[in-house]
C-alpha cells in the first residue's frame, strides 16, 4: 500500500466515499479507509436469508433523490444507480380493516385521507403544497450548507415575516412537538397516526418538543421515497467507482487505530497492523465522535475540556433504536385492508397498525425505558414490489422494523440475543394479522437486533442509526457539539464529515457535502461543484 | 454515458467473478471499452466474504486459501497491493487432529520444512524424509507450475508426462509409470503412515485432485505437492482480492453492471454480437463477448444449440459437474479457537491455517470421499479454517470466526427437503466430532453456526451442482481437454465468443488464469499486445 | 416614470435600494454579485421567450451597478467570476414584483422564485435584504406602456401568480 496521500478519509460509508470522490475530482490524491470488509457503511445489502434475496441491512430509503447535490455532481446515475419512486409510497393499515395510502399523486393521497376525514385531506393538501414550495429552498439552505443556529433562523423567519405568509411555519414550532402540530391542524387520529409514523421512519419522534420545526419539511418530501434498484449497496459501488475513476483509492479491512498529530495538525493515520499513512493536506473522520476523539486522537492532541465532555457522555444518541426482521418470502403480502383500498397491496412501506399518535408515544416511552414494546407495530417494506432483481423470480424480500430500545432493562443490549427469535416471530405475527398470507409464505427469516447494529457498524453507537439524537438540543449548530458543528475540529487539518454532523444520518450526503465546502475554503479549492 | 443506457461496448464479459474481472481489466487497458455484466449484487463470484451470522464475524463462503498470489500476473500488472490486497502466510499450514489425542501431523510453510519433517517423523522417519524431499522438488518447480497455469494449455502426451515425472522425481523411485496411477495409489505406495495418508487424501481432494481417478497422480505430484503449504490468507477475507480487482477495473474505466442476469448471447451471422439481459435490454459488443459462466449455461442456455454444430452441442451436453469440488460451507462464531487434544504433542495444530477434523484414519478419509462422490451424505468431517487467528479483523475482539468445507454430493443428488434437513442438522453432528478432537468446542463456545449447502451455492452463484470448479476434474475434462478439446483455447465455435471462467483451462481455483489466458487468446486474435512479461516468463 | 427594464428604471431601482439601505444600521461588509434570471413565459410583454438577465453588484450593502447580460458566459465576464446569488423565476412573477403587487418572500417560499447561493448570509442579514427587496418592489414608480401585471392568462390567472397579490404590497 502506498504510504502517503493528500487526503485520508476514515470510513467508506456514503459520506466518506462522497467526500473522497469530490476531493479526487478536485485533483487530490485521496485514500478512503474502511474498517469493514465492505464499503458503503449503512449502504449495506446482503443475502442474509437465502441466496438471491437481497436485504438492505441498514439504509433502505433514499429520500433525497433529486435534492442531494452529490447525486448529480458525482454522476451517480451514470455509474449504474437506478432509483425507483414507488407510486404508492407508504400506507397504514388499521385493525378495523381500513387503510390510508400516500401516493406520489397528491390527488390520490388526498382522496385516501378524505375517506377518513375530508377536512384533514384539505389540510394535508395545503400543508403539502406549501411545504413542497419551500422544501427546495430550505433544504438547500439548511441541509446542504454548514448549519446556522436555531436563534438566527427564527430571527430571520421573523424578519422576513414568514409567519404571516405561511399557514404552517411559525417561530412557535421550535417549542412544539409533532404531536402538537398534528393536533393543531388535523383531527382524525388515524390521519395523525400516519403522519407521525412517517416522521418516525424519518427518525423524528413525534412526542419530542421542538421537532415540529422540521415537520413541514418532512411532509414536503413525503412522496420522495426512492428505492435503489438492486439494493442500497449499489450506491456505494457507484460512489466508490466515481472516486476510483478519478484516482482515489478505497481500502477495505483497514482499521484506523490512531490519527497522527504533529504540532497541533493532523498529519496521517496509523492502522491496526501498524502501517502509517501520511496525509499531506487533511484527515477527515466520518466515524463517531467518541471513537474519533477518545480512541483515534491522543489525549494531548486537543483540549482536555472537550475530551472530558465527550468522555462524560456529552454526545447525545437517539434513545431508541430499531429491531429488524429480514424475510425471504415466497410471494408478496396481500393485505386484508386491500378490500378497503386495493392500493395498499402496492404500498412500498406499510405501518402495521399504529392507529393513533398515542400508540406511537407508548412505543417511544417503552423504548426509552429499555422495554420492548409488547404489542409490536412494525412497519413492513417489500422492495420486490418495485425491484424485481431483489428476489428470485416470483418471490419477495421483506423487511420489518419496529421501534425498540438498544439496551434492555435488566439485561442490557446483550439481552437481545436471547430475545431475537421470539420477538422476530412476534413481529412476523403482527404482519400476518394484517396480511394473512405472510404466515405461509415465509421461506426463511433473520432477526437483526439493535445490538447487532453497532456490531456491524461500530460508529452507530448504542444502535443509533442516526449517529446522534434528532432533537432540538442536538440540531443545527449544536450537533454533535457546538465546537464541532462546523466540520472543523480543534486539530488543524482534521475534519468531521460523517453523520455525527449536521444534518444527521440517513442517506443525505449532506455531512460530507458540507464538510467539503469547509475543506474547500481552508484549502483554497475551486468549488467546481457549486454553480450559483 | 450511463451504464444503464449505453448500448454498445467493444467487449462484454459475462460474470464478475475474479476471472471476469481479470479479463475485463486487461481488455480495457488494451483499449477496448469493456462492460462486465454480473447477475449478483456483488462482484467476486466465489471470492466472497460475508457476515452470514453475527455481524463482525466474517466468513469466506467459497474460496478460502490463496496459493497463487506470488505468481498471479494481475497483481503486479495492476498494482493490486496498492488497491488493498494484503495477505499473510501462516507458518503452520495444514494439519490433521485426532479425537484420541494421537500426535497431529502438521505441514508447514516451504521455508519451514524441518518442522514438517519433524511432525511426520513422529510417525515415520522415512515418510518424513520422502515427503520433505518431494516437497522441495515440487517447490522448485514453481516457475514451471506458474508458466503452465498462465499459458494456453498444450496437449501433453502420456509419454511427455511420464518423461517429466521421471525427470523430476525419478531419483525417489518414481518412474513414469506412476503418472497413470490414481492419487490414492500413489500416496499409498509412497507413504506408510495412515495419519499422513488421511491428511494427504483429504488435502488432495480439497485442492481439486480426485483420489480414485486413474492418471491423476502426476497432477498430485506436481501441482498438488507444490500447492501444499503455499497457502496465503487474504487479510480481511478472500473478498479483498475481488475488491482490489474491482477497483482496478474502475480505475481502468471498465463498466460494471450488477443485478443483471444475461439471458442470451446475441449471435449475428455466426458472430457473438452482444447480450440480452433479463428484462429485455440488449447491449451490443463490437469485438467480443467473453463468458465467465459455466460451459453448459454459456453454450446451451445463452448461445443456444441453433447456433452450434452438432458436435459442440453434444460436447456441451456431455460436460459433467461434480462430484469433485462440491462444497458445503459451514460457518461458526466462536468464543475460543479450537484447542485440540493432539496439541499436547504439537501445539502447532492449534495454530494451523487449515485443519482436518473428524477424520480419524485413511479409511475414514476414503469412505468420506466415496460417500460424497456416490451421492450419500458422508459421516461428518471437514477441513476447517479459523482465519481470525491471523487476521483479528475477521472476528470481534476476543472472538473467533471459523469456516469449513464439507464435501457433499452434487446438489441434484438430494431433494430440496433433504438439503434443508442436512442444512439444519449436519453442523451439529460435525460439532460433536469436532468436540471429540477439541473438547472446548462446546455449545457454549459456539455462539452461532450455519451451513451453506450445495443447492444454495448453486442458487447463489450458478455454480452448477455446487461444483465450484464449474466442471468435474477428470482426465477428459482437464488440461487441453477442458472443457473439451475443441474449446480448450478459450475460443468457441461462435466467432467473437470466448470462455474465461473455470469451465476453461485450468479450472476452478483463485488463480485468475482463465481470465488471463482468455485475454492472451483474445489479444492474439485481435492483434493486440501480449500481456506476457519477460521477467516472469508468462 | 421609467418603463420597466430600461436604463432609467434600473438606475431608479438602484437609487431606491441605496436610499433604503442608507437608513439601516450594520450594513454587511464585502461585495456580492447577484444575478437575476428572468425566464420568458410568453405572457409578459416585457420579456421575450429568450428571457432577460441582469446583474446587481452590492458593495458594503449598497448597489454599485447593474448590468444586463446575454448569457451565463457574459454574466461571468461581467461579474469577474461566478456570481454569489442567483434568483430565477418566470417573467410574469418578476413583473408583478416590479409592479409592487407581488411578494418576493412569498415567491421564494412557494418555490416560484428559485434562490441559489449562500442563503445563510441572506438570513443573517434579513433586515437589510428585506429593505432592498422593498425598494425593488415598492419604491420605484414604473410605467407599463404594454400593460401592467397581473396579466390575463398568467400562471396564477388574472389575480396574478402570487395569491394575495392584488395590488397591495407585501410591506403594506
Amino acid at each position: 500500500m502506498r504510504d502517503s496521500f493528500d487526503a485520508v478519509v476514515i470510513g467508506a460509508g456514503h459520506n466518506g466515499l462522497t467526500l473522497g470522490a469530490y476531493l479526487a475530482r478536485s485533483g487530490l490524491d485521496v485514500l478512503v479507509l474502511e474498517r469493514r470488509h465492505e464499503e458503503g457503511g449503512g449502504l449495506c445489502t446482503e443475502e442474509l436469508t437465502r441466496p438471491g434475496f437481497l436485504h438492505n441491512v441498514h439504509a433502505n430509503y433514499h429520500t433525497f433523490v433529486d435534492m442531494a447535490p452529490p447525486l448529480a455532481d458525482l454522476e451517480v446515475e451514470s455509474h449504474g444507480v437506478t432509483y425507483v419512486r414507488p407510486d404508492v409510497q407508504m400506507a397504514s393499515v388499521f385493525d378495523d380493516g381500513t387503510a390510508l395510502c400516500v401516493h406520489t399523486d397528491l390527488e390520490r393521497t388526498c382522496a385516501s385521507i378524505a375517506r377518513f376525514d375530508e377536512a384533514d385531506a384539505e389540510t394535508f393538501r395545503r400543508l403539502y403544497t406549501e411545504a413542497h414550495g419551500f422544501v427546495g429552498l430550505l433544504l438547500g439552505t439548511l441541509m446542504y450548507q454548514p448549519p446556522m443556529s436555531v436563534k438566527e433562523l427564527t430571527k430571520a423567519l421573523a424578519s422576513f415575516g414568514v409567519e404571516g405568509r405561511s399557514e404552517f411555519l411559525s417561530v412557535k414550532l421550535r417549542r412544539e412537538s409533532i404531536n402538537a402540530f398534528l393536533d393543531r391542524h388535523f383531527s382524525n387520529p388515524k390521519v395523525k397516526a400516519h403522519l407521525a409514523f412517517h416522521a418516525a421512519v424519518c427518525g423524528y419522534a413525534n412526542d419530542l418538543p421542538g421537532l415540529a420545526m422540521s415537520f413541514p419539511l418532512l411532509v414536503g418530501k413525503i412522496d420522495n421515497w426512492n428505492l435503489c434498484i438492486g439494493g442500497s449497496h449499489r450506491l456505494a459501488h457507484a460512489l466508490w467507482r466515481d472516486m476510483a475513476q478519478h484516482g482515489g483509492v478505497m481500502i477495505s479491512d483497514a482499521d484506523v487505530r490512531s490519527i497522527m498529530v504533529e504540532d497541533g495538525r493532523a498529519v496521517g493515520v496509523v492502522l491496526a497492523d501498524g502501517t502509517q499513512i501520511t496525509a499531506r493536506r487533511l484527515v477527515a473522520s466520518t466515524v463517531d465522535v467518541e471513537q474519533t476523539f477518545l480512541e483515534l486522537l491522543a489525549p494531548d492532541a486537543f483540549p482536555s475540556e472537550l475530551r472530558e465532555r465527550i468522555a462524560g457522555g456529552a454526545i447525545a444518541h437517539q434513545p431508541w433504536s430499531l429491531f429488524s426482521v429480514h424475510l425471504a418470502l415466497s410471494e408478496v403480502p396481500r393485505y386484508e385492508a386491500a378490500q378497503f383500498d386495493p392500493d395498499v397491496d402496492r404500498a412500498w412501506v406499510v405501518n402495521l397498525g399504529y392507529a393513533s399518535t398515542e400508540q406511537l408515544d407508548d412505543d417511544w416511552s417503552a423504548a426509552r425505558a429499555g422495554r420492548v414494546p409488547k404489542m409490536a407495530h412494525p412497519n413492513a417494506a417489500v422492495n420486490s414490489l418495485y425491484d424485481p432483481t431483489d428476489a428470485p423470480e416470483g418471490c419477495a424480500t421483506g423487511l420489518l422494523r419496529q421501534i425498540a430500545p438498544f439496551s434492555l432493562v435488566g439485561s442490557g443490549p446483550g439481552g437481545w440475543d436471547g430475545l431475537a427469535r421470539w420477538y422476530g416471530r412476534h413481529c412476523i405475527d403482527a404482519w400476518a394479522r394484517f396480511a394473512p398470507n405472510v404466515s405461509g409464505s415465509v421461506i426463511d427469516w433473520v432477526p437483526y437486533t439493535p445490538a447487532d447494529i453497532p456490531r456491524k457498524l461500530r460508529n452507530m453507537v448504542q444502535g443509533d442509526w442516526m449517529m446522534g439524537e434528532v432533537s432540538l438540543e442536538n440540531m443545527l449548530d449544536r450537533r454533535p457539539l457546538p465546537e464541532l458543528s462546523q466540520y472543523r475540529t480543534p486539530v488543524e487539518g482534521l475534519y468531521m464529515a460523517g453523520s455525527t454532523q449536521h444534518p444527521h444520518g440517513f442517506v443525505t450526503f449532506a455531512p460530507a457535502y458540507n464538510a467539503l465546502s469547509v475543506i474547500a475554503e481552508d484549502l483554497g479549492l475551486e468549488k467546481w461543484w457549486y454553480d450559483v | 454515458m450511463s451504464i444503464e443506457q449505453r448500448k454498445t461496448y467493444d467487449a462484454i464479459v459475462i460474470g464478475a467473478g475474479h476471472n471476469g474481472l481479470c479479463l475485463a481489466a486487461y481488455l480495457q487497458r488494451a483499449g477496448l471499452s469493456t462492460l462486465v455484466v454480473e447477475r449478483r449484487h456483488e462482484e467476486g463470484g466465489g471470492v466472497n466474504t460475508e457476515e452470514p451470522l453475527i455481524p463482525g464475524f466474517r466468513h469466506n463462503m467459497h474460496a478460502q486459501y490463496m496459493e497463487f498470489y506470488d505468481v498471479m500476473p494481475m497483481i503486479t500488472d495492476f498494482g493490486l497491493e496498492d488497491l488493498g490486497l494484503r495477505w499473510v502466510m501462516p507458518e503452520a499450514q495444514a494439519g490433521i487432529a485426532f479425537a484420541d489425542g494421537r500426535p497431529p501431523i502438521v505441514l508447514h510453510r516451504p521455508d519451514l520444512l524441518d518442522r514438517t519433517e519433524a511432525s511426520i517423523a513422529r510417525y515415520s522417519r522415512s515418510d518424513a524424509e520422502l515427503y520433505t524431499a518431494l516437497k522441495q522438488r515440487a517447490q522448485a518447480m514453481e516457475g514451471i507450475v506458474a508458466a503452465t497455469l498462465y499459458s494456453l494449455p498444450v496437449a501433453a502426451t502420456v509419454e511427455t508426462q511420464q518423461a517429466m515425472i521421471e525427470a523430476v522425481f525419478g531419483e525417489f523411485g518414481i518412474s513414469g509409470y506412476f503418472a497413470s496411477k490414481t492419487t490414492r495409489a500413489l500416496i499409498d505406495e509412497l507413504f506408510e503412515t495412515p495419519e499422513l495418508r488421511a491428511l494427504l487424501y483429504r488435502a488432495a481432494v480439497e485442492w481439486g485432485i480426485p483420489l480414485e481417478e486413474s492418471g491423476l497422480a502426476g497432477m498430485f505430484l506436481t501441482y498438488g505437492m507444490w500447492t501444499f503449504g503455499n497457502w496465503k490468507l487474504s487479510l480481511g477475507g478472500t473478498h479483498t482480492l475481488a475488491k482490489a480487482m474491482t477497483q482496478a477495473c474502475y480505475r481502468e474505466g471498465v463498466d460494471l453492471l450488477e443485478n443483471s442476469m444475461v439471458e442470451q448471447i446475441l449471435v449475428d451471422s455466426g458472430r457473438a454480437a452482444g447480450v440480452r439481459i433479463r428484462g429485455g435490454r440488449e447491449i451490443l459488443a463490437n469485438r467480443l463477448v467473453a463468458s465467465n459462466a459455466d460451459l453448459r449455461q454459456t453454450l446451451l442456455d445463452l448461445v443456444g444449440p441453433e447456433h452450434l454444430s452438432e458436435l459442440w452441442v453434444r460436447r456441451a451436453k456431455a460436460y459433467r459437474y461434480g462430484p469433485s469440488h462440491v462444497l458445503g460451507t459451514p460457518t461458526f462464531c466462536l468464543r475460543e479457537a479450537p484447542a485440540y487434544r493432539s496439541a499436547r504433542f504439537d501445539p502447532d495444530i492449534d495454530r494451523c491455517f487449515y485443519t482436518v477434523v473428524g477424520i480419524e484414519s485413511d479409511e475414514e478419509a476414503l469412505r468420506y470421499i466415496r460417500d460424497a462422490y456416490s451421492g450419500r451424505i458422508p459421516e461428518p468431517g471437514a477441513g476447517t479454517w479459523v482465519n481470525s487467528l491471523w487476521d483479528p479483523s475477521q472476528a470481534p475482539q476476543g472472538f473467533h470466526a471459523a469456516t469449513g468445507w464439507y464435501f457433499f454430493p452434487p446438489a441434484s443428488a438430494l431433494s430440496r427437503a433433504e438439503w434443508e434437513e442436512v442444512g439444519s442438522s449436519y453442523n451439529e453432528a460435525f460439532l460433536a466430532r469436532w468436540r471429540a478432537s477439541a473438547p472446548n468446542m462446546t455449545h457454549d463456545n459456539v455462539l452461532a453456526h450455519r451451513l451453506y449447502t450445495p443447492d444454495q451455492m448453486e442458487a447463489k452463484n450458478l455454480m452448477r451442482e455446487g461444483d465450484f470448479s464449474n466442471g468435474e476434474f477428470a482426465l477428459d475434462q482437464l488440461g487441453a481437454n477442458r472443457p473439451f478439446p475443441e474449446a480448450s483455447n478459450y475460443r468457441t465455435e461462435v466467432e467473437g465468443l470466448y470462455l474465461c471462467g473455470p469451465s476453461a483451462y485450468p479450472g476452478g481455483g483463485v488463480h485468475a488464469a482463465c481470465g488471463y489466458n482468455a485475454f492472451k487468446a483474445i489479444a492474439e486474435d485481435l492483434g493486440m499486445g501480449s500481456p506476457v512479461r519477460s521477467e516472469r516468463g508468462y | 416614470m421609467p418603463d420597466v427594464y430600461t436604463t432609467e428604471w434600473y438606475e431608479a431601482v438602484r437609487d431606491a435600494m441605496n436610499a433604503s439601505a442608507a437608513d439601516l444600521p450594520d450594513l454587511p461588509d464585502g461585495s456580492f454579485v447577484v444575478a437575476i434570471e428572468i425566464v420568458g413565459d410568453g405572457i409578459s410583454p416585457y420579456v421575450g421567450t429568450e428571457g432577460r438577465r441582469f446583474l446587481v453588484r452590492i458593495d458594503a450593502g449598497r448597489c454599485s451597478w447593474w448590468r444586463e447580460t446575454l448569457d451565463r458566459a457574459e454574466e461571468r465576464r461581467e461579474a469577474g467570476g461566478p456570481v454569489d446569488y442567483r434568483f430565477t423565476g418566470p417573467a410574469t412573477v418578476f413583473d408583478e414584483l416590479a409592479a409592487g403587487i407581488g411578494d418576493p418572500i412569498d415567491a421564494a417560499l412557494r418555490g416560484i422564485i428559485n434562490v441559489r447561493g449562500d442563503v445563510r448570509f441572506l438570513l443573517r442579514h434579513a433586515d437589510h435584504v428585506k429593505a432592498l427587496l422593498d425598494a425593488y418592489t415598492t419604491r420605484v414608480a414604473t410605467t407599463w406602456p404594454r400593460g401592467r401585471p397581473p396579466y390575463d392568462g398568467s400562471p396564477g390567472g388574472s389575480q396574478g401568480v402570487l395569491p394575495g397579490a392584488k395590488g397591495e404590497s407585501a410591506s403594506a
